[in-house]
């Protein structure tokens, strides 16, 4: 289990962070999202070692962080780092080397990689000589190199293409598989949505949602019903008990319903209208339940 | 595949700095360098050689025997500084090909009491000279003998030197600013070489993803001592050629001093540059781009160059208060020093304390300089002030 434990991170006046907590089964992939300046970058840097919390720590398998643990662990910075003049097998043979490999066996795992990735035949090219996408992919190389036990990926996917998504996607479910917690932070909610088994929300230096995306989506949002009615008159579903209308469009119709409010009562005064096109529970996406969660402070932070 | 091991700092610092070395010595940069410095080296060899065996030869040709004409030819190119080897030649038509073939540069005809210069275009002053030299000598002794007198008496004139350590001592003092010369260079090039490492790595921002694997120190630590062993492999090699040159070509005259200020600066250089790579590493690492380079190295540069001029200095006063006081200055010493050392007597104690002084320094820099490089090192964008970087290592 990889756990963050009550970060809290001030610089200067500016709190940062301000108890983040949350864990990660191996195995399983956690998306991390928030908007910018939330502290997700900071929280990754803590667990590296790049930051000092001023309270709180970061666990895997229950022992905190060290330089010999984090050795264990494959890195992707946001701000993507390489040395710019140096070869793409050399240089992801050297950080295998950093993270403890020896030198023959560094030199396999370079090589491997760096086919696995389909840089072979840019092997003997200067880093900077690749274009964006490829050196990208050397950077993902460069982390996964040393047969990690965590991967903690700040913003992996910016500023690929469709494709370079799809194959560093099948890279990171591959290395979850093999049982490899993955952290990773991400803009693209769909993509979270889409791969990650739990996520996280951060807002404002605190977790503001923690859970599979389907708990979110209970946990986080009322019951949303939308109802399609293309024959009804407005304000069709007015007056229905323990029923708010949330919007209404030319019968495109969604009812918050409170928790006793029974939704056959509503189905059937919906085909009074006449005909009903469209009845299901809305499935808030990611993207919605990532607004409501940033956009209002919860009760707790009120208290706070 | 064997698993992944634990690191100890040591192999950690071994890996940065072997990282260092073989970038470092596929760069252009250092290999046009070191070329350039090997060939000025040499260089200056030869043209020390050229100067120094400044002795002129001229061949000459002579036709017709007289006696003790060639006798008189070499003493008179001794006086000259011409080495003169006389041919003996048969007729003038042997001469004039012996000429032509450039046996020979000129060629003496003697017919009859009538002398002959013969030369390919026109006879040098010296050559000139000689043969005149020898011929008026010839003759002044014939007609004296003619008229009776022989046995002249010359007085000899004898030559008292009243310094005649001078020569080897400034040969040592050229030897010594020779050294700080080099040492001056080659600071100045490896303080660049590290600098521009430090900045690359926080500019390419792939110091964030070393600092995950390891501590700032021992990034630091291995880039020093990487481009340390290079530099001190640099220095080692121009001093063996040097001194090896120097006496091959017999430039020197006393071959046991030359090596022993060409040790003392080797010596001296491990000192300087542990200095001076921890102060251009630690100023550069408060910046985040290459251009800004310049500013935050400046000051560090102007007293090296300060260091430089001093120690030229002290080479002409190698006793005097400046030299004395700065030859016991950190950063200062190491090129005023070995040139007091060369050019006058130092107590063994001065040379002692500067060391120590010298250690202790290096000791201040790498711990507060480590620090402002721990804080400096993931703050990029802009120019960073030392207390920003030192207030940024604590939080």
């Amino acid at each position: 289990m990889l756990e963050f434990d009550g970060l809290h991170k001030s610089f200067g006046d500016n709190r940062v962070l301000d108890g983040v907590t949350f864990s990660v089964t191996p195995g399983s992939m956690f998306g991390f999202c928030g908007s910018n300046g939330a502290g997700k970058t900071t929280s990754m840097r803590i667990a590296m070692g790049l930051v000092r919390p001023d309270a709180g720590e970061v666990r895997w398998r229950g022992r905190p962080l060290d330089q010999a643990v984090r050795r264990r662990i494959g890195y992707m910075p946001e701000e993507r780092g390489l040395y710019p003049k140096m070869k793409v097998g050399e240089q992801v043979a050297y950080f295998a080397r950093l993270h403890g490999l020896g030198s023959a066996a560094a030199a396999k795992a370079a090589d491997e990689w760096v086919e696995r990735l389909g840089l072979s035949a840019r092997r003997g090219d200067a880093v900077e000589k690749l274009s964006l996408g490829n050196q990208q992919r050397v950077q993902l190389a460069a982390a996964l190199v040393s047969r990690p036990e965590v991967l903690i990926l700040d913003e992996p996917f910016s500023g690929l293409d469709p494709i370079g998504v799809d194959s560093l996607a099948e890279a990171l479910l591959g290395q979850a598989r093999e049982g490899v917690p993955v952290v990773f932070s991400s803009h693209q909610l769909d993509l979270v949505e889409r791969l990650c088994d739990s996520v996280g929300i951060l807002a404002r230096g605190r977790m503001v949602a923690t859970g599979t995306v389907d708990e979110l989506r209970h946990r986080e949002t009322g019951r949303l019903l939308r109802v399609v009615v293309p024959e009804a008159a407005p304000r069709w579903a007015d007056g229905l008990p323990g029923v708010r209308v949330v919007s209404e469009r030319a019968g495109d119709t969604v009812l918050e319903l409170a928790d006793d409010a029974d939704d056959q009562a509503v189905l059937a005064a919906a085909l009074r209208t006449g005909r009903v096109s469209h009845f299901g529970w809305q499935q808030p996406t990611l993207v919605e339940l990532f607004r409501g969660a940033v956009a209002a402070p919860t009760a707790e932070e009120v208290a706070a | 595949m064997t698993e992944p091991r634990s690191l100890s700092s040591a192999s950690l610092v071994g890996l940065v700095a072997k990282r260092e070395i073989s970038a470092r010595i596929r760069d252009k940069n250092f290999i046009i360098s070191s070329v350039v410095i090997l060939l000025l080296l040499l260089g200056s060899l030869a043209l020390q050689v050229a100067l120094d065996s400044g002795t002129e030869e001229s061949r000459i040709g002579l036709v017709g025997d007289v006696p003790g004409l060639e006798q008189a030819l070499q003493t008179q190119g001794e006086a000259l500084e011409v080495d003169v080897s006389v041919v003996d030649l048969s007729d003038e038509v042997a001469a004039t090909a012996a000429i032509e073939a450039e046996d020979v540069d000129s060629a003496l005809v003697v017919r009859d009491g009538e002398y002959e210069l013969l030369v390919q275009e026109s006879a040098s002053g010296s050559l000139e000279a000689i043969v005149q030299g020898a011929v008026t000598q010839l003759s002044v002794a014939e007609q004296l003998a003619e008229a009776g007198i022989s046995d002249l008496d010359v007085p000899e004139v004898p030559v008292t030197a009243l310094d005649p350590d001078a020569d080897q001592d400034s040969q040592r003092v050229v030897a010594a600013i020779i050294g700080a010369g080099l040492l001056y260079g080659l600071l100045i090039l490896f303080g660049q070489f590290i600098a521009q490492g430090v900045v690359e790595e926080k500019s390419s921002r792939v110091v964030e993803l070393l600092l995950a694997t390891m501590k700032p120190w021992q990034l630091l630590a291995g880039k020093i001592l990487g481009l340390g062993v290079l530099g001190l492999a640099q220095i080692v090699v121009i001093a063996v050629v040097g001194v090896a040159g120097a006496i091959a070509f017999d430039v020197v005259d006393i071959p046991g001093d030359l090596i022993g200020t060409a040790v003392s600066v080797v010596l001296w250089f491990v000192l300087a540059y542990a200095f001076y790579a921890a102060i251009f590493a630690v100023a550069a690492s408060l910046v985040s781009r290459q251009e800004d380079l310049g500013t935050v190295l400046m000051p560090t540069t102007l007293v090296l160059v300060a260091a430089f001029v001093v120690g030229i200095q002290a080479s002409a006063n190698p006793d005097g208060t400046l030299a004395r006081v700065t030859s016991l200055v950190p950063g200062l010493s190491p090129l005023v020093m070995p040139v007091r050392q060369a050019a006058g007597e130092v107590a063994a104690w001065e040379v002692a304390l500067a060391v120590v002084l010298m250690l202790a320094a290096i000791a201040l820099i790498v711990r507060l300089g480590g620090r402002i490089y721990a804080g400096a090192l993931l703050r990029t964008g802009g120019k960073l002030k030392m207390r920003e970087a030192l207030a940024a290592e604590r939080a």
